[in-house]
């Protein structure tokens, strides 16, 4: 198992790199005038203020140079202060969030680990449960029904699905709101009574012991994690079916019934584990994608996280923003991978002794 | 000799599929001593393996289904058995190794847990007793180093050594009968020879009764002490091993033999093949099944299903053609 992690950590760097030099060379497409005027809001008035910030941070150097100095940073001439670097965690300024990138996508993080972590968790656990129930009465009435059920699901747009919840549960019964917390629970967790701990506002408020605010931005989760859970449930639950029809097929089904093992334990101990190995990629990634923020979802029910944050952005024709989520968002789905990838050998021997 | 291990009698199991019902067993009976080996060999596709798994009650429902018949184990029929009493005949009193050691072992599964499984269920062991189990029975089947080997994976084990730990799994809680589902087919021959001589040796140290289903006849000769021959979901034949070979009567048996290449074989002989193909049953034979493809045909062949007839002790037929003429033209 261990050299098996190393061997996909060794990996790692390579991927890396090669993630930086796409990134780099989609930045590499604007030219030096284009990128200095990111950064200058009234070019007409100041002429030569473009040449100078060309000059200042040798946008007009060879590729390889300006590569090497956006991963490291490069040194002020002036002050001897090394400015930038990806490496150092400097992504540029983000206009739309009017702070470093680093920093904003620091500050949208928390509400998008919470909002995934609450679709996430039960998502997949629900998903799983309903593909085995669907796939061991499979072509009777329950399986019909949840075919059904996620045909459904997996057919009808966010956009669609998200507006017809807000449309009933709130405009019609005013039961969940969108946003993230009400005016008056925002007043409390930004006073100084109240410690953020990690940002994730249903943690912290039970963490402070306020039951109150919890209750506040639970209803404010509601309605985005239903509309993600069930679209992706869907999805979770015809891999699931169909992978598990598959096992259930398997010669090794009738040895272990011909071992004389209950129903039960033939399902859990010798079908799920190996139905379970499509289904971990499959869950897995759909994690790291809620992680990476759902920009539709997000926009819908005006949910302040790396989702709606991207798409400000992009409207705004914000590229150093854009670029450096897409920095962001790549390292997560390669840290992703890697988990996936320890969780495959894990899970299937064949794979972690191959 | 009197009492009787394991009576299957008039068993019919059919599966419903989109194109149709297919009759696959259509009136089994045979009959296990203890202690006996009996062989059972067809082509494929014969219902041997089918008649099997349904005593057992392992055919998939749907599509299959048992509709008829009895299978007593011990003046019980394990047919009308609720799932909790099945199971405990299941590896408890009989064993079942199939054929592909590959794919009838579950792959994420160490072979230790596999193996000893078995023993938790049926005998209340605790894993750690069921584990010290398991390594004397590995080892009784051959298998070097047992106690290193339980952690590792089926697919790290050959195929012959995987065929063993199937046996192995199978006998683990000393069950009566075991029943083997062409379980050399997979092998190559020389690991053939190897687990039958395995078998063998198994069989006069723990005395279980065998059932062996193959379509390779040779292999038979020297295992089994009675043969029963199926052909569409029948027994066509049934007799003591020496005699089938000696005398084989119905014309299906013949050919089976003609096809196989003898060391007293007069130089030179061609081996026969049986034209045609063995029957897919729509509907349950009204006519003799072998009819289509036998050279012995009569008329009555068409119109009747013979059943099975004692033509010498011990030698059952199921063939309207007169042994005389089937003689004459051997």
């Amino acid at each position: 198992m261990l050299t098996y992690i190393i061997r996909r950590l060794l990996l790692l760097p390579i991927i890396l790199t090669s993630v930086t030099i796409l990134i780099f060379a989609m930045m590499s497409l604007l030219t030096p005038y284009e990128r200095a005027s990111l950064y200058v809001s009234d070019i007409p008035k100041q002429s030569g203020a473009l040449e100078g910030i060309i000059e200042k941070y040798g946008l007009d150097d060879p590729a390889p140079v300006q590569y090497w100095y956006w991963l490291v940073g490069r040194t002020d001439p002036e002050t001897g202060e090394i400015k930038g670097g990806v490496l150092r965690g400097n992504l540029g300024w983000s206009k739309t969030g009017k702070g470093d990138v680093a920093e904003v996508i620091g500050r949208r993080l928390p509400a998008t680990i919470e909002l995934a972590l609450w679709a996430g968790i039960p998502m997949i656990a629900i998903g799983v449960w309903l593909g085995v129930l669907s796939a061991i009465h499979h072509n009777r009435l329950i399986d019909q029904l949840l075919r059904v059920f996620s045909i459904v699901g997996y057919s009808i747009p966010v956009f669609v699905f998200g507006l017809l919840v807000l449309l009933i549960f709130y405009a019609r019964l005013d039961w969940f709101p969108p946003g993230r917390l009400s005016d008056w629970a925002a007043q409390i967790v930004q006073s100084n009574n109240f410690t953020s701990y990690t940002r994730m506002y249903t943690v912290d408020a039970l963490l402070n012991g306020r039951l109150d605010i919890f209750w506040d931005a639970f209803i404010h989760l509601v309605l985005p994690v239903i509309t993600l859970a069930y679209l992706n449930w869907a999805y979770l639950l015809r891999v699931t079916r169909s992978s598990m029809l598959d096992i259930l097929r398997q010669d090794y089904m009738t040895t272990a019934r011909a071992k004389g093992l209950i129903e039960n334990v033939v399902i859990r101990r010798h079908a799920l584990p190996n139905a379970l190995i499509p289904v971990v990629t499959v869950g897995a990634l759909t994690l790291i994608g809620l992680l990476n923020g759902v920009v539709i979802t997000e926009t819908v029910f005006n949910y302040p996280g790396m989702g709606s944050f991207l798409s400000e952005a992009a409207l705004s024709l914000d590229v150093v923003s854009v670029l450096g989520f897409t920095l962001f968002a790549s390292f997560i789905l390669v840290a992703g991978n890697l988990f996936v990838d320890v969780l495959y050998g894990a899970i299937d021997p064949r794979i972690r002794l191959e | 000799m009197s009492d009787i291990l394991l009576s299957i009698e008039n068993l019919e199991t059919c599966f419903r599929t989109p194109e149709g019902t297919i009759h696959a067993v259509n009136g089994v009976s045979m009959k296990l001593e203890p202690g006996e080996t009996l062989g059972i060999v067809g082509e494929s596709g014969c219902g041997k393996s089918v008649t099997m798994l349904s005593i057992l009650g392992l055919i998939p429902n749907p599509p299959g289904k048992v509709v008829a018949g009895k299978a007593l184990y011990r003046g019980q029929d394990l047919l009308k058995m609720k799932d909790s009493e099945i199971r405990h005949v299941r590896c408890s009193e009989i064993g079942m190794v199939f054929q592909d050691p590959l794919t009838y072992f579950n792959p994420v599964l160490t072979i230790g847990r596999q193996v000893s499984e078995p023993l938790e269920v049926h005998r209340s062991l605790s894993h750690k007793e069921a584990l010290d189990q398991t390594v004397e029975m590995l080892e009784l089947v051959g298998i070097p180093r047992p106690k290193e080997r339980l952690n590792d994976y089926p697919h790290q084990f050959s195929g012959g050594m995987r065929q063993r730990v199937m046996i192995a799994m199978a006998l683990i809680c000393s069950p009566q009968i075991l029943i083997a589902d062409e379980p050399t087919t997979a092998l190559d021959v020389t690991i053939q020879a190897q687990i039958v001589e395995l078998v063998k040796s198994l069989r006069d140290r723990l005395g279980m009764s065998i059932i062996w289903i193959t379509h390779d006849l040779s292999l038979i000769a020297g295992l089994a002490q009675r043969m029963a021959v199926m052909y569409g979901g029948f027994v066509i034949e049934e007799a003591p091993v020496e005699d089938m070979y000696a005398a084989p009567q119905h014309p299906y048996t013949l050919g089976l033999l003609g096809s196989l290449p003898r060391l007293d074989d007069v130089q030179g002989r061609k081996l026969v093949s049986i034209e045609g193909l063995p029957p897919v049953l729509f509907k349950k034979p009204t006519s003799c099944p072998f009819a289509e493809r036998c050279n012995f045909r009569i008329e009555r062949c068409n119109l009747e299903n013979p059943s099975l007839r004692l033509v010498d002790k011990c030698h059952r037929v199921a063939c309207w053609v007169n042994p005389e003429t089937r003689r004459e033209n051997q």
